[in-house]
């Protein structure tokens, strides 16, 4: 699986969903089953990595609010 | 000489050096005492009388100054600019007020709530919800405070990749809803605006607390463009900020809580959904499995039925033969015939239990 590099988290886990609702969908096949398997699996690690590596960037305000 | 030591002022001189003397001596003072004969005139103009056990002395303030409401036998702190006016009462001008003691700050609490109620600043029809995943946020809060520390803590603890811009501003004395009321307009004026403004601080007493019942402070939060988050105090506290704002947390810990999702809880949410179609591609071999079974059964039946009607064919097949069977008519007692049938020819003539030679000796048609 190529890495979504360019992929928010969020559209990652939506990608994710797509992914397992498959296997409740009417399309569900068992000889596809495993690659899809295989995707969602890594998809789920990069996400996990993605979520694990992500830092708030904290700014505080110069101007003061001391005066109107 | 006498004019020089007793200098002779007319009244608007002597006013007016009485004021510069009490400005230099008192620029700026605090004065708690007890309201009473609490008025207000033409809707502007507020008067009342401050006392104690021993003294008395008037004030004076305009409404838009009043940010707390008050009324008689309330304790209250002003601070204020003592004054004598030109018809020679003496007065303080107010600059700010705030009540003082348990009993005063509930009810002003009460009387304010009751008021912004009136006007339907607390509505729930007027709470709007936040972004599930903002990815751009705004804090009014003192940096040095434990309550900031927490939120901030916990905020990374749970998630990432947020821009987080924080106002500093005082979260508590009498300068405190001024400097909030202007780091929400800061934030509201953006070009980019952020997603939610969080306003947080930490637990106190009542009097430390009593900022976020500022009236201008409540109005600036319920008028808020950007949708605003309130987390102060500790659970139990309620302030009339966390009334007006879109969303109140418990205690700042909390509103970071709300902000955002525990990436613990994704990554556990993601690994719990590629292991739940294990179980449906296992019922999904089962079924097939199943249905092969079935088939296999179905053809072994068929198999099984149709060696079944074979047997018995064949069995009946037997019973004609036997039924059929030259032997068992010669038991019976008839015998074969072999031979020309004609007069005087030699005929074979077998028995269940004998071969013979006969001669035929007539023949007859039937």
């Amino acid at each position: 699986m190529t890495k979504n590099k360019t992929l928010t988290i969020q559209e990652k886990i939506a990608m994710l969903d797509e992914l397992v609702a498959w296997f409740d969908s009417d399309e569900f096949t068992l000889e596809i089953a495993l690659e899809k398997f295989k995707a969602a699996e890594a998809l789920a690690r990069e996400i996990e990595t993605d979520l694990a590596s992500l830092k708030n960037e904290i700014k505080v305000v110069q101007q003061s609010f001391d005066q109107a | 000489m006498e004019n020089a030591i007793n200098p002779r002022l007319t009244v608007s001189d002597f006013v007016a050096l009485t004021n510069q003397t009490l400005e230099y001596a008192y620029p700026s003072v605090e004065v708690e005492g007890e309201v009473a004969s609490f008025k207000v005139n033409q809707g502007k103009y507020v008067f009342f009388d401050l006392k104690d056990n021993g003294a008395s002395v008037g004030c004076f303030m305009t409404v838009w100054q009043l940010r707390q409401p008050i009324e008689d036998g309330m304790k209250i702190i002003v601070t204020a600019t003592p004054k004598l006016t030109q018809w020679g009462k003496f007065s303080l001008t107010v600059r700010a007020l705030r009540p003082s003691g348990e009993g005063s700050l509930k009810k002003s609490f009460e009387l304010l709530k009751a008021k912004l109620d009136k006007e339907g600043l607390f509505a729930p029809e007027r709470k709007r919800l936040l972004p599930v995943l903002p990815r751009h946020i705004a804090v009014i809060s003192s940096t040095q405070a434990a309550g900031y520390a927490d939120f901030i803590k916990i905020l990374s603890d749970r998630w990432g990749g947020l821009k987080v811009d924080v106002a500093h501003v005082q979260v508590q004395g009498t300068d405190a809803p001024d400097q909030m009321i202007r780091a929400l307009k800061y934030f509201n004026t953006q070009e980019i605006l952020p997603e939610v403004i969080v306003i947080i601080r930490g637990g106190g007493s009542a009097d430390d607390l009593s900022a976020f019942n500022d009236e201008l402070l409540v109005r600036e939060i319920a008028t808020s463009r950007v949708p605003t988050l309130v987390g102060v105090g500790h659970e139990v506290d309620e302030s009339l900020a966390d009334l007006a704002a879109d969303v109140r947390a418990a205690t700042p810990s909390n509103a970071a809580q709300i902000i955002v999702p525990d990436r613990q809880e994704i990554i556990r949410s993601v690994r719990y959904k590629v292991q739940s179609v294990l179980p449906r591609t296992l019922q999904a071999i089962d079924v097939v499995r199943e249905q092969l079974r079935i088939t296999l059964q179905d053809a072994f039946t068929t198999i099984e039925r149709r060696h079944q009607q074979s047997e018995e064919r064949l069995m009946q097949l037997r019973q004609v033969l036997v039924q059929l069977d030259p032997t068992v008519v010669l038991r019976r007692g008839y015998a074969l015939l072999r031979g020309e049938q004609k007069v005087g020819s030699r005929i074979e003539i077998e028995t269940y239990h004998a071969i013979m030679e006969a001669k035929v000796e007539r023949y007859d048609k039937k």
